[in-house]
């Protein structure tokens, strides 16, 4: 039997990139609890206008779609203080508990991107107990007016409870300002939200489908998992829920109560900023060597075409993609999305089409992984019979990502405007998930058979020329011509702070609010 | 013990019974062996490092063999758990001893290239010459060592505390290690090679690549290369 999710106990972030449903903007507001019990009636009163996964209608006993969403989640030292029994505290996850700064070495945030260089808000997490970060609240509106009735709103909550609760300043805005909210928002062209972000590419195509969420069967192919009769299917509930079955068919462990976990998930938040100016620097420089040209370079980079997002397995050079061009706009919605996603690694096992290190094969490899090295030199093929199934490498590090780029690129020729991008994963494991893919997939290169080559968008590369970054563009195994090595990998994103967050269902929030869990 | 030999690569497992007595200041041997094997953790890098054809090694003290579980249900137990006739005491009895070992033991494992005929002498004698006193440093508290005064000594030592090893993880090519060294160091060096000289028009890139083979003297194994046993970059 197929799985129901109870979509009005969800919250929305979980289910809904608001970017992709007409929210083009959002603002993120961080508390520092002040006083335990007020704070959880402060908890009671957001939760009340909290927005669920529910799904919205103009019909009659139809819940319209609201002008803005309110979304809430809390770090460790906000569950503290908000006073959770000790026995449930400690069922949450280590890495969790330990907070994104204690994994630094795990995360890669090193030299630029190392705590101390982060926004003062993060920089001082978890260093003095009055400027921890406890409780994040997500407003993403359809309009700036209506963003502002919403931050109205939040502000006015906060301020009848400015005995429990304060606003944690410290984002870095424009030349340092220092602001009391994170603002991020759609790049515009032509007065128009895009999907893109400051480097210029397409970004949120190809989330995860998982049983479950709203229409998960309509665009499972190339989302779900990939099976071994070529068909697709969607992840098990559990790799994004918690208190519902996971790929490996148990429960991912959580904390106590059930009520608490169940229908919750983690979150982890990232401000990463994009070094514009050494990117479009170093893709020039390169892009006058690659025999492909600048575009097809920037491609390879990420494995995407950076206009429309067309995957380079579909579109792999620019014969190709004016054909791939072509069938896109004559698309509608659902054809353009299947174009974008609809794909596999199989007839690119060599990787001569979409890089081993470029971005979309680093996070999601799908059945890639199971590759062994084929008879002529760089030449790999799929090793079919070593696993289960396709995916069996990659299904239990997929990851929910949700994100808006922040700032605006003023002058393309510096580095240290305030431009960036603000991204929320989502998975029932950091550790497992999220950890792992910045680990071993972004930061190291093993996996794919590239020694310790990064992932060329967000790899923390070194260009020191003692231990310089680099990464290999694969050819075609069959074809005389080289591969072709980038060499000198700058750091185009330094990440500027972040946390790992606990994101409960509506239930739980209510528990909490009422200070009644009870993991006995 | 030909089992020991994966290959040109040879598996050494060496347990030396530790004294059961301590220093004046109320240390136990075990503990200072420990202690000293940690504080190698600390150096520039492994003493080790010097011993001519080392794949890889280990140490550590085993205090004790540790228990997982009594073994049992069998078609006996199971019997006589089932039949209560049985007493209590005697079905206790019928089971599994719990195991502990009579002293703590300095544990040496290690893979090195041996060659074909497994040249454990060889390598042992080698040991002996590169770092004979930091071996002193950390035997020097096991049973029988005193009779250890020179490098046959030494050698007929750890053959008395040798076991064999029959089924070991060979993580090497086989190759001798200034072999493998040379061939990392190229490696490394031919894909820097690439990135700096590529696009290059033919004649260039041939005038390069001479330069590059003079520079990086792929016969000679002594230099340039990588030096063995790094613990940091």
């Amino acid at each position: 039997m197929t799985q129901k999710l109870d979509l009005l106990d969800i919250q929305g972030n979980i289910i809904r990139a608001y970017g992709r449903f007409g929210y083009p903007m959002a603002r993120y507001v961080f508390f520092n609890i002040r006083h335990s019990a007020r704070a959880r009636e402060f908890v009671g009163t957001v939760t009340d206008r909290v927005t669920t996964a529910v799904e919205w209608g103009e019909g009659p006993g139809q819940i319209k779609q609201p002008d803005w969403t309110v979304n809430i989640a809390f770090a460790y030292q906000g569950l503290k203080q908000l006073e959770l029994p000790r026995a449930s505290l400690s069922g949450f996850s280590p890495e969790f508990i330990s907070g994104m700064k204690d994994r630094r070495d795990i995360l890669g945030d090193d030299g630029p991107s190392s705590p101390e260089n982060w926004d003062p808000i993060w920089a001082e997490n978890r260093k003095n107990r009055d400027k921890d970060v406890h409780i994040f609240i997500a407003l993403n509106a359809r309009l700036p007016a209506l963003l502002e009735e919403g931050y109205a709103w939040l502000t006015g909550v906060a301020k009848q409870y400015r005995d429990a609760v304060a606003i944690l300043n410290g984002h870095r805005g424009e030349h340092g300002a220092l602001y009391d909210y994170q603002d991020v928002k759609a790049v515009m062209e032509n007065g128009q939200p895009t999907a893109k972000e400051h480097f210029g590419y397409t970004d949120g195509i190809g989330d995860p489908v998982f049983e479950g969420a709203p229409n998960y069967d309509l665009n499972v192919r190339g989302r779900g998992k990939q099976l071994e009769d070529g068909s697709w299917a969607p992840l098990a509930t559990g790799e994004f829920l918690l208190g519902h079955i996971d790929e490996a068919r148990e429960y991912p462990p959580a904390p106590e109560p059930i009520l608490l976990s169940r229908n919750g998930t983690y979150m982890v938040y990232r401000k990463l900023h994009e070094n514009v100016a050494t990117f479009d620097a170093y893709l020039d420089e390169q892009g006058r060597k690659y025999p492909g040209g600048k575009e097809l370079l920037a491609a390879k980079f990420v494995g995407r075409w950076r206009d429309n997002g067309a995957p380079l397995v579909k579109a792999p050079d620019a014969e190709s993609k004016q054909k791939f061009d072509a069938e896109f706009a004559a698309a509608d919605q659902a054809g353009k999305d299947k174009l974008l996603s609809d794909f596999t690694f199989d007839d690119d096992m060599s990787g001569a089409k979409c890089p081993f290190s470029s971005h979309i094969r680093r996070i999601n490899p799908r059945a890639s992984l199971q590759m062994v090295k084929g008879s002529k030199p760089g030449s790999m093929i799929f090793n079919k019979d070593a696993f289960d199934t396709p995916g069996a490498l990659s299904n239990r590090r997929r990851i929910l990502r949700r994100g808006l780029p922040y700032g605006e690129v003023k002058d393309r020729s510096r580095d240290d405007g305030n431009h960036g991008i603000v991204i929320m994963m989502l998975n029932t494991d950091i550790n497992r998930q999220f950890e792992f893919v910045q680990q071993e997939w972004i930061n190291y290169g093993n996996d794919f058979q590239e020694g310790s080559d990064k992932e060329i968008l967000l790899g923390n590369h070194n260009a020191d020329n003692k231990f310089p970054s680099k990464a290999v563009l694969q050819v075609d195994p069959n074809s005389d011509q080289a591969p072709y090595m980038l060499s000198k990998i700058p750091r185009f994103i330094e990440t500027r702070g972040g946390e790992y967050f606990f994101v409960p269902s509506l239930t739980a929030l209510r528990m909490i609010a009422q200070g009644v869990v009870d993991p006995t | 013990m030909t089992g020991n030999i994966s290959g040109n690569a040879y598996a050494l497992t060496i347990l030396s019974p530790i004294k059961d007595g301590y220093t004046p200041d109320e240390i136990a041997y075990a503990d200072l062996i420990r202690d000293r094997l940690q504080g190698w953790n600390m150096e520039h890098n492994s003493p080790m490092a010097k011993v001519p054809q080392t794949y890889l090694c280990r140490f550590f003290v085993l205090d004790d063999v540790y228990t997982e579980s009594l073994p049992g249900a069998g078609f006996l137990d199971t019997l006589s758990d089932l039949l209560p006739v049985v007493p209590d005491r005697t079905r206790r009895n019928a089971l599994p001893k719990e195991d502990h070992l009579q002293s703590r033991y300095l544990v040496f494992s290690c893979n090195f290239h041996g060659g074909a005929g497994g040249d454990l002498e060889g390598y042992l004698r080698g040991m002996w010459g590169a770092i004979g006193d930091r071996i002193r440093e950390i035997w020097g508290y096991c049973y029988g060592f005193e009779q250890v005064t020179d490098a046959d000594t030494f050698i007929t030592y750890m053959k008395k505390c040798q076991l064999p090893a029959a089924l070991f993880f060979n993580g090497s090519n086989d190759e001798p290690l200034e072999e493998q060294l040379k061939a990392l160091y190229l490696k490394q060096e031919l894909a820097k090679f690439a990135a700096e000289n590529q696009g290059l028009d033919a004649a260039t890139l041939r005038r390069n690549f001479q330069a590059f083979m003079q520079r990086v003297a792929p016969t000679n194994l002594a230099e340039p290369t990588w030096p063995a046993g790094k613990y940091r970059i």
